[in-house]
């Protein structure tokens, strides 16, 4: 079977390389996308299985990336945002948007998975 | 001879006499040459058609316009239209240049920047040309400040004076009445577009700007304007055509100089629209000399106000300090936004209301600077918004008005919606300084932080691999090539802040931060975490003095961490 493809938009390296290497071990394609311009342009063209995106991010932010996944391109592949915590107009911005789970940093890495799956298998569902 | 060959001879009469007037000029007597003409030729038509013409309003030189006034009114309204997205080009360059940029990088921003520069300024002359032409800019005639006008103009074009060959001299009469009522941003416009063009045309030598009072009766006075360069000059033959539009000296000035070749003819629009006069005086490789004559009416004696001692020296609390700017007017646009510069402060000026209030929103501004009359929102709307606000920092924030003329019923308006001062365009610079200075450090005095020391609690660890040992399941390796992550993000995170503290980009120092937070968590790097939990503090309210104490602790503490982090990784 076909390994799911994941988006990780993260711009720490660390966690990056930390969430890439846990996703990967789980059986995940990760691409590892520097910031929000680049995964807006990587899915225009190819649509990945889910995106795990950071809020704060330089050209794009998160929440403008769940705008333009659900209102542009009228996708509705799971979405999961991660941000340092605190701000819950945040938060309740990217649910009304569409996000599809929201985590707060720093993110641990074991819940990150459990979530992904989730998202993944209900998207499959429906 | 029949009335078609009088009037060919007429309008060649009239040719010859501007030409006359253009070369060699006493304003006076040109002036009245023009008018006895003007109404002898009106005498004349109505003798020839036998119906009295419509007063001359205006003693106009040839028309500078072939464009019938509808085609006008679209290029206005084309140039408005490119304007709005390029604004917004323009804006985001601004942005990209906040960001991290590596050299190369940099110098592709940059040259955008002065591209994007100078395709705004082309549209800006051409939408100007184009509202003077179809005839849909009005005049105003309101109280104004000569001396502090030309002190402004002078200014603004040291601003563009970018080599130290080039020196730019003012000399006013002493004559000259202090308080004139005209147009000033018309005549600033006027006066910015010759020097701006001088300041073009000369690579070494002088620039000399002259303001003489000619004539002064009955309240009404002439003044010529005289803006004379040692540049590269203009043929005598060229020297009839440079004030149609579209039309350059010479046939390689665009590629040379670059501009619209619009510049003289808005001039010469406007100079007529004034009913002024204008003329030049050239020779290839010696200058030009451009002459305008103007009429004013002298403002009368109430509204002087009195001069004041300069400040010399900038004061700290307007270093630094964030000013929003609603300003409809191009120039004075430009003009808001080099002057504070010049003072160390961070501008951010734009002409639309809801633009410049959800700013607010997301920045802290230390004052905000209005201009009243605006299109869509003027500045009683957008001041009555920002009263209302529900944050505290918003709704408190000063509000400077900055009017042409403020009538009682302004006054009492201001007052109603809260505007908190208010200073008369064209404003002395000493004195907006001033009113700044004393309403930023009013409400700075109300929420000064004190910058502390941070301590650390000695007998906890500062770092902690455990946490993320455990996250890479026991993989060492792993775990190594984080820690190695880590280590570069931090360099480069101590490199960012050093640059952004040389830029005075707080933002840039708070994204920063946020960037590195979740990593210091992980690695359970308390004490650092703690130092950039007060830069993220510091950078919200710009606090450069705090910004870099903290950052200094940081420097400090980061050695003892990566040590820290070494061993830790060797006992595992």
């Amino acid at each position: 079977m076909k390994p799911k493809e994941l988006l990780l938009a993260e711009d720490d390296p660390m966690l990056a390389s930390l969430l890439k290497f846990r996703l990967e071990k789980e059986g995940y394609a990760v691409a590892l996308m520097p910031d929000g311009k680049a995964v807006k342009e990587c899915i225009a063209t190819h649509l990945p299985d889910a995106i795990i995106s950071d809020v704060m991010m330089p050209y794009f932010s998160g929440i403008e990336l769940v705008d333009y996944l659900r209102n542009e391109l009228k996708s509705k592949i799971p979405i999961i945002l991660i941000s340092t915590a605190s701000n819950e107009e945040n938060v309740i911005n990217a649910f009304k948007m569409g996000a599809n789970d929201f985590l707060a940093k720093p993110v641990s890495p074991s819940e990150l998975l459990i979530r992904v799956n989730r998202e993944i298998e209900r998207h499959q569902i429906i | 001879m029949d009335t078609r060959e009088l009037l060919m001879h007429l309008s060649k009469l009239e040719n010859g006499l501007d030409t006359y007037s253009f070369t060699e000029l006493n304003t006076k007597e040109a002036n009245r040459l023009k008018k006895s003409f003007e109404s002898f030729k009106n005498g004349l038509e109505e003798k020839v058609f036998g119906m009295p013409k419509p007063e001359p309003v205006e003693v106009s030189l040839k028309k500078t316009t072939t464009k019938p006034p509808e085609e006008h009114t679209m290029i206005a309204k084309v140039s408005h239209e490119i304007r709005t997205p390029l604004n917004g080009i323009v804006g985001f360059i601004d942005l990209l240049k906040e960001t991290t940029l590596g050299p190369k990088q940099q110098e592709l921003v940059n040259a955008l920047d002065t591209a994007s520069g100078n395709l705004m300024n082309i549209i800006n002359e051409l939408l100007e040309f184009s509202k003077l032409a179809s005839g849909h800019d009005t005049f105003e005639k309101v109280p104004f400040n000569l001396k502090n006008l030309i002190t402004e103009v002078a200014f603004l074009c040291e601003t563009l004076i970018t080599d130290s060959k080039v020196e730019l001299c003012v000399h006013l009469d002493k004559n000259l009445p202090e308080q004139l009522l005209g147009d000033p941003s018309k005549l600033s416009q006027i006066l910015l577009n010759l020097v701006g063009n001088a300041v073009k045309f000369v690579e070494k030598g002088k620039i000399n700007l002259e303001a003489i009072l000619k004539s002064d009766q009955q309240g009404k006075v002439y003044i010529e304007f005289i803006v004379a360069d040692t540049g590269i000059g203009i043929a005598n033959n060229k020297l009839q055509r440079i004030f149609e539009s579209y039309r350059q000296a010479e046939d390689d000035t665009q590629l040379k100089y670059g501009g619209s070749g619009l510049g003289l003819s808005i001039v010469k629009e406007i100079v007529d629209r004034m009913d002024g006069l204008i003329a030049v005086k050239s020779a290839l490789g010696a200058g030009s000399t451009f002459k305008v004559t103007l009429p004013f009416e002298k403002a009368r004696q109430q509204d002087i106000t009195s001069p004041r001692r300069p400040i010399k020296s900038v004061p700290r609390s307007l270093k630094h300090a964030k000013i929003l700017v609603f300003e409809d007017n191009v120039l004075n646009q430009q003009l808001m936004e080099n002057r504070l510069k010049s003072w160390g402060c961070q501008p951010f000026v734009t002409e639309n209301g809801l633009y410049g209030l959800q700013l607010l929103e997301n920045h802290e501004f230390d004052l905000v600077l209005m201009d009243l009359r605006m299109p869509k929102m003027s500045g009683f709307q957008i001041t009555e918004c920002i009263r209302q606000n529900k944050q505290d920092h918003i709704r408190n924030v000063p509000v400077i008005a900055l009017t042409a003329d403020l009538s009682i019923t302004d006054r009492e308006h201001c007052k109603k919606v809260g505007i908190t001062n208010y200073i008369l365009k064209p404003y002395n610079a000493d004195e907006l300084q001033r009113m700044m200075q004393e309403l930023i450090s009013e409400s700075e005095k109300e929420n000064k932080r004190e910058i502390s020391q941070i301590t650390f609690d000695q007998t906890s660890s500062i770092v902690n691999l455990n946490l993320l040992y455990e996250e890479c399941m026991g993989e060492k390796d792993t775990l190594a090539e984080l820690v190695q992550l880590f280590k570069r993000n931090m360099y480069e995170f101590i490199g960012n802040v050093r640059m952004h503290l040389t830029n005075n980009d707080s933002r840039g120092i708070g994204f920063a931060v946020h960037k590195i937070k979740s990593s210091l968590k992980m690695l359970e790097a308390k004490s650092l975490a703690q130092i950039c939990g007060k830069l993220a503090e510091a950078s919200e309210s710009a606090a450069y003095e705090a910004l870099e104490k903290y950052y200094k602790q940081f420097l400090n503490e980061y050695p003892k961490v990566e040590e820290a982090i070494d061993i830790e990784l060797n006992k595992l």
